[in-house]
């Protein structure tokens, strides 16, 4: 017995000691960064990408004709540079030489021409063509009168045109998106429907193996060189659990770490931890809908009563722990170049006219419907606005649903509030102006309040169709102006995100958006444990 | 076992197997109706945040949910009739394909979570029921009343805080071998050690009562010779019972211990499936999963029929 006691010690110590030599941060793959997304990319076809993971894993597969740099300014990427008409409706890109896919094979015009008629085309069943749907024929394309799209044309190999049915200030920006990255047509054939499984682009990395719910593992692509990756490669782990990951993260298995709420005093007050912090103010924002198109919120007494009876400061200090930037409109600060009158809504916290506006006009012991997602910080926030909206007079039902049945439920206007935030795709205001307030995009298109205001449609309309810059500063001015008046949302805060590196992560810069980073300015120190 | 006996298991392994297709068949008709009567439409999900209406009825049309749900349910059973689930709404991806890689994961996780389980738990129901009114047989009953009733994701968190986070001796997720699978395999195995060790126990003192232990005590049987050969054997029906149960369920997927430990099982993939509503990858892992269960359940009567003689299965003639 005594014996058999001392195998099985033995036997215990020989695994503790293999544990211990096993979870160490140097059971990794060398020169590799190991980052975290949230939840499984849905897929990684340019075309079909709607969500932020899947874009941040295809912005370091693939590359378009323009990209953005740290200032929000767009630059070269495929294209060496542009020319846009006097009339503001024909953009011609002169590529650069030598651009490879993957595969070896050199990116020309004719591909952009090809990826951008796929996107297009009803057979790839894109939710991402909206980005063309000003192009020249790309209607007739659609709807199957025309068999290419008279407005894209690759003039020569390196030479690549695109004319648009109307002058549309933010097209440009529009081509940084995700969806407008080049793909090989040959790769997209072969693949079929497992291209967004097995996909090849032209960007930094290629894709070694993607684990659907375990990880997407990138290799550097040694052919690219515009410039080359520091890192040999970049592997995403999945990991939808906070403190999962955030174990992971203090373990060393996990080099950079965009911290949840749940980890955000714990690391900010970390002082070994502090210093290796990035302060990302993100293009966002946060805002609870009024549902103005039917009683009783289409009044906009109500409305505005209702954004003055909300101490939105002290949530975002109290509550949100200061991770944000007050709202005054819509559109983020780093969008806006423009001053708004801020006297024409009702910005600062008034408990007591909002009582008085509530009781004036008889809607004491309103019954209202909130709706939020399944999300324990949604909730928490629409319990603290029952309890000051309870102040003012207003009887709030809350409704937590999971986060399909909750998009079905804003885009038919079913509530009378939700709690929602949207992020900027491209950097210009006219993304959160347009299909957020244009009586165009009520529904699923990004209108979800409702709000038609003809008004509003024609200056958001005269700024995306202007082509001098201080008419559509003017325009987007006066809309911004309008809608804050007309209180369909009560404009909460603008997002602030934080980073945190491990001490051998070396030159990471976080970006606004999503797509930005290429993976290109982050290299590994050699680390001592 | 006698030929005889063979014969009886087989016709009766193959009976199992054959009222599998029809069970199936109802359970994806059951899950079809909830999933379709559920409020939520993937569609809204799959489109992101600036739709056209176009964009919609085009996805709509593709994924079949324009059509009635005869149509798409009989379309369904078409594409399972040609041996495959289909593909994922968002992925692409074959879900067959992926149920493949996922399941040999799950069924690594479940066996490693029984072989801790069933040890633990038999030792700690013999313990109880033998030292009865004893301080060790106190401690064991705390552990089982701790076990049953703590929630698994509270111990999976816990065992994380302190086997990875503090002690640093275990990697807090991934998939992989002794030291991947050995938290959250710990994780599913407390409440399984529990409910085993009740069970157990309960069962032994029943067994310790019948007349043929006092019989074989009269006959002058050692103690240690009763217990194994006579009492344990007796109490084993109602613990295999237990063990087949929680094994069936492991391996349809132990959701939130996945989930919380990034282990790349079909638990984790449901879940995201659900969330997703991806009707295919649910659809895919619901009929896995019955068919799993049905198999454990069929193999827990057959061992039955080896532990206990009086259970007899039949071939149903008569």
């Amino acid at each position: 017995m005594p014996r058999l006691t001392f195998a099985l010690f033995r036997l215990a110590g020989l695994a503790l000691l293999f544990s211990i030599t096993s979870c160490s941060p140097e059971n990794r793959t060398n020169d590799y960064l190991y980052c975290r997304l949230n939840s499984n990319p849905s897929t990684l076809d340019p075309a079909l990408i709607t969500d932020v993971q899947a874009s941040v894993v295809a912005a370091k597969l693939f590359n378009g004709l323009v990209g953005l740099d740290a200032g929000l300014n767009v630059v070269p990427d495929i294209a060496e540079r542009w020319e846009i008409s006097p009339d503001g409706l024909t953009y011609r890109f002169r590529l650069k030489r030598g651009f490879l896919f993957a595969n070896g094979r050199e990116v020309t015009a004719h591909d952009f021409k090809y990826s951008f008629e796929r996107l297009l085309a009803t057979a790839t069943k894109s939710p991402n063509n909206w980005i063309f749907e000003n192009v020249e024929g790309a209607r007739a394309f659609r709807e199957g009168r025309a068999d290419e799209v008279g407005g894209l044309k690759a003039l020569g190999p390196y030479d690549f045109e695109i004319r648009i049915a109307r002058p549309f200030s933010p097209f440009l920006k529009m081509l940084t998106m995700t969806p407008a990255y080049v793909v090989p047509r040959e790769a997209v054939i072969a693949g079929g429907p497992d291209f967004a499984s097995h996909p090849m682009g032209t960007g930094p990395y290629i894709l070694e193996e993607w684990a659907p719910n375990r990880e997407v593992v990138l290799k550097r692509n040694e052919r690219y060189s515009n410039p080359a990756a520091h890192l040999k490669g970049i592997v995403f782990r999945i990991l939808p659990e906070d403190l999962t990951a955030f174990t992971e993260f203090e373990l060393g298995n996990l080099d950079i770490f965009q911290i949840p709420a749940s980890a955000y005093s714990k690391l900010r007050n970390d002082l070994r931890r502090k210093q290796y912090i990035e302060v990302l103010p993100g293009l966002n924002t946060y805002y609870l809908g009024l549902n103005t198109s039917r009683p009783p919120l289409d009044n906009p007494a109500l409305r505005r009563a209702i954004a003055f009876a909300i101490d939105r400061k002290k949530i975002l200090e109290k509550f949100y722990e200061g991770r944000g930037r007050l709202a005054d409109g819509p559109v983020p600060d780093a969008l806006r170049s423009w001053h708004l009158d801020k006297d024409r809504g009702p910005v600062e916290f008034n408990p007591v006219l909002a009582r008085q506006i509530v009781a004036d006009n008889g809607f004491s012991g309103v019954r209202l419907k909130l709706y939020v997602a399944a999300d324990q910080e949604a909730v928490d926030i629409a319990e603290i606005i029952q309890g000051y909206l309870a102040d003012a007079g207003l009887t709030i039902t809350i409704r937590q649903l999971e986060w399909s049945s909750y998009k079905q439920a804003i885009n038919n206007g079913e509530p009378d509030m939700f709690w929602l935030n949207w992020w900027a795709d491209y950097p210009d205001a006219e993304n959160f102006l347009f299909p957020l307030f244009h009586s165009a995009n009520i529904g699923p298109a990004g209108n979800r309040t409702r709000y038609a205001n003809k008004e509003v449609d024609r200056l958001i309309e005269l700024g995306q169709h202007a082509t001098d810059p201080a008419l559509r500063n003017r325009a987007y001015c006066e809309a911004e102006e309008k809608i804050i008046a007309d209180v369909p949302w009560v404009f909460f805060w603008h997002k602030t995100d934080y980073v945190v590196r491990q001490p051998w992560v070396e030159g990471l810069k976080v970006y606004e958006i999503y797509n930005m980073d290429k993976g290109l300015d982050v290299s590994l120190r050699r680390r001592n444990y | 076992m006698s030929a005889c006996g063979g014969a009886t298991i087989r016709i009766y392994i193959l009976k199992r197997i054959l009222v599998l297709v029809p069970l199936l068949i109802s359970v994806t008709f059951v899950s079809f109706c909830l999933l379709k009567t559920l409020p939520g439409d993937p569609v809204y999900s799959m489109v992101g945040e600036r739709a056209t209406p176009e964009a919609i009825e085009s996805i709509r049309k593709e994924i079949g949910s324009d059509r009635d749900f005869m149509s798409q349910y009989a379309g369904y059973l078409g594409l399972l009739a040609g041996g495959n689930f289909g593909r994922s709404y968002y992925s692409n991806r074959d879900v067959l394909d992926d149920i493949a890689a996922k399941l040999p994961n799950t069924m690594k996780l479940a066996l490693a979570a029984m072989a801790i389980a069933i040890p633990c738990g038999l030792a700690a129901g013999m313990i109880m029921a033998y030292r009865r009114g004893s301080f060790i047989e106190r401690i064991a009953g705390m552990f089982t009343i701790g076990g049953v009733s703590l929630p698994v994701f509270w111990v999976g968190l816990m065992a994380m805080l302190v086997f990875s986070l503090e002690l640093r001796l275990l990697p807090p997720s991934g998939t992989g071998g002794f030291k991947f699978i050995a938290l959250p395999a710990l994780t599913l195995a407390v409440p399984a050690i529990s409910t085993l060790a009740r069970v157990a126990a309960a069962s032994i003192e029943e067994s310790m009562g019948l007349q043929f232990i006092r019989t074989a005590r009269a006959k002058g049987l050692s103690p240690l010779k009763i217990a194994i050969f006579h009492v344990t054997k007796n109490a084993l029906i109602p613990v295999v019972t237990i063990i087949g149960l929680e094994f069936g369920s492991y391996l349809s997927g132990a959701v939130v211990t996945e989930t919380i430990f990034g282990w790349d099982g079909i638990g984790r993939f449901a879940m995201q499936g659900i969330i997703m509503r991806d009707y295919p990858v649910i659809m895919g892992c619901i009929i896995t999963c019955t068919a799993v269960f049905v198999v454990m359940n069929m193999l827990t009567d057959i061992i039955y029929h080896y532990i206990d003689p009086r259970i007899r299965i039949h071939d149903g003639k008569g």
